[in-house]
């Protein structure tokens, strides 16, 4: 994966994003050791010290949880704690920006509805 | 521990001052980024810290000792620029084998790696080398020493985007592996940004900011929508930029000190919040005025 590195979000919360999106894939599991700071600053190209911001964030959400002097490991249940942040956050946000832009288009409530319906089914039928 | 640390640093050049009343400090095992337009005394800060220059006021310590005409902080400490001045009568593989004599550090191998990967010849003089290969052998040599200070004054001069490519990834990977203190002076922040832990702006012989990378890209935020609404959340904010575009339409950069529930009114006004990247904010901080070159073109 590369980062979008001109993209309108920091880097640090890419790093975050990403290690969440391994754990939501199942690339790591609970109780297993995460990527180091170095070893996140080789793969993506950046300084060892955003690339411990993105971890930190997770450690505090405690979705990972620190060994002293062994690294950083997945929390039992960080995959629920994932999902259920993503929902509140995330698509809560995305939900919003897309009811503005639908204001601005003049698309009503139904019609934006259907929009939406007809993507489940699209999706569902691939 | 601070690695580096200037008070009230002024170093005067006949009438002008190159650094005036400069002070910072460099933590150790970072990556410093040293931005500036040119002569805002990025040079010049840098001699001082390798001891080539005496300041003319004010304080300075390298590793605890005055840099000038110390040992120990020449030892700890190298200073890569496109100006060195290596023997003429040595080749390459010459040079660096007095290189390696003198810096306890040095890497032998890498080195030696390096310069079989960027196809330089060992029986070549450095005075003969195009000015992107001299840049690539003195990036070679700072980073084979290995010095506990490592500074680069505009490394990449003259090289090409592949070998300025190759060098920031080598220069990352190297850090990773033997953590230092580097700073990197450079006129493209944009290309080096996601290496750095802090920035280190000057203008006009002064600090305009010291701050880690990831706060920087926070510190300013560019509205952009309707002039009349984009004017009301900014008039008793300090605008850092301002451009119009299009009709009736106005993007401005303030400081981002919008809490969470005016940046949320802000976009339901209709305005775009968009993030200013580094390298442009660094422009718009350190140019002469508000509007820049449009200006010029701008009669009455």
């Amino acid at each position: 994966m590369a980062l979008n590195l001109d993209g309108a979000k920091p880097i640090y919360l890419q790093i975050s994003e990403w290690l969440e999106n391994e754990i939501l894939n199942g690339h790591f599991v609970s109780d297993q050791k995460i990527y180091s700071q170095y070893q996140l600053a080789d793969i993506f190209n950046i300084n060892p010290a955003t690339a411990a911001k993105g971890l930190n964030i997770l450690a505090e959400e405690q979705i990972l949880y620190k060994k002293r002097g062994l690294g950083m490991f997945v929390t039992s249940n960080a995959k629920e704690m994932i999902v259920s942040k993503r929902k509140n956050q995330t698509l809560k946000r995305l939900v919003q920006e897309i009811v503005i832009e639908a204001e601005r288009l003049k698309v009503s409530k139904d019609e934006l509805i259907e929009m939406i319906n007809i993507t489940i089914m699209r999706r569902a039928g691939e | 521990m601070s690695v580096i640390e200037c008070k009230g640093l002024t170093k005067a050049f006949g009438g002008t001052k190159a650094l005036d009343n400069f002070s910072c400090k460099i933590e150790g095992n970072t990556i410093t980024g040293l931005i500036g337009r040119n002569g805002a005394g990025k040079t010049t800060l840098l001699k001082i810290i390798a001891g080539y220059l005496q300041q003319t006021t004010g304080e300075i310590t390298v590793f605890s000792e005055r840099p000038f005409n110390d040992l120990t902080v020449s030892a700890n400490v190298i200073f890569v620029h496109d100006q060195l001045n290596l023997p003429t009568a040595l080749n390459l593989k010459e040079i660096l084998d007095v290189m390696a004599s003198f810096y306890q550090n040095w890497d032998r191998e890498l080195a030696q790696r390096l310069f079989d990967y960027f196809s330089l010849h060992p029986m070549q003089y450095y005075n003969g080398l195009s000015k992107g290969m001299k840049s690539t052998f003195n990036m070679i040599v700072g980073l084979a020493a290995r010095t506990p200070l490592t500074l680069f004054d505009e490394p990449t001069t003259g090289m090409d985007a592949a070998v300025r490519k190759d060098f920031y990834r080598a220069l990352l990977k190297d850090y990773i592996a033997y953590p230092r203190t580097i700073i990197l002076s450079s006129h493209h922040l944009d290309e080096i940004e996601d290496l750095l832990e802090d920035i280190l702006l000057m203008q006009r012989g002064q600090m305009l900011l010291h701050m880690s990378v990831t706060d920087l890209k926070e510190w300013a935020v560019g509205l952009e929508g309707r002039t009349v609404a984009v004017k009301e959340w900014t008039k008793n904010r300090e605008v850092i930029f301002s451009k119009n575009g299009g009709l009736d339409q106005t993007y401005v950069v303030v400081r981002n000190d919008f809490t969470a529930a005016e940046l949320q009114k802000v976009k339901l006004a209709g305005i775009k919040t968009l993030p200013v990247s580094s390298s442009d904010l660094c422009v718009y901080l350190t140019s002469k005025t508000k509007g820049g070159i449009d200006d010029v073109f701008n009669k009455g």
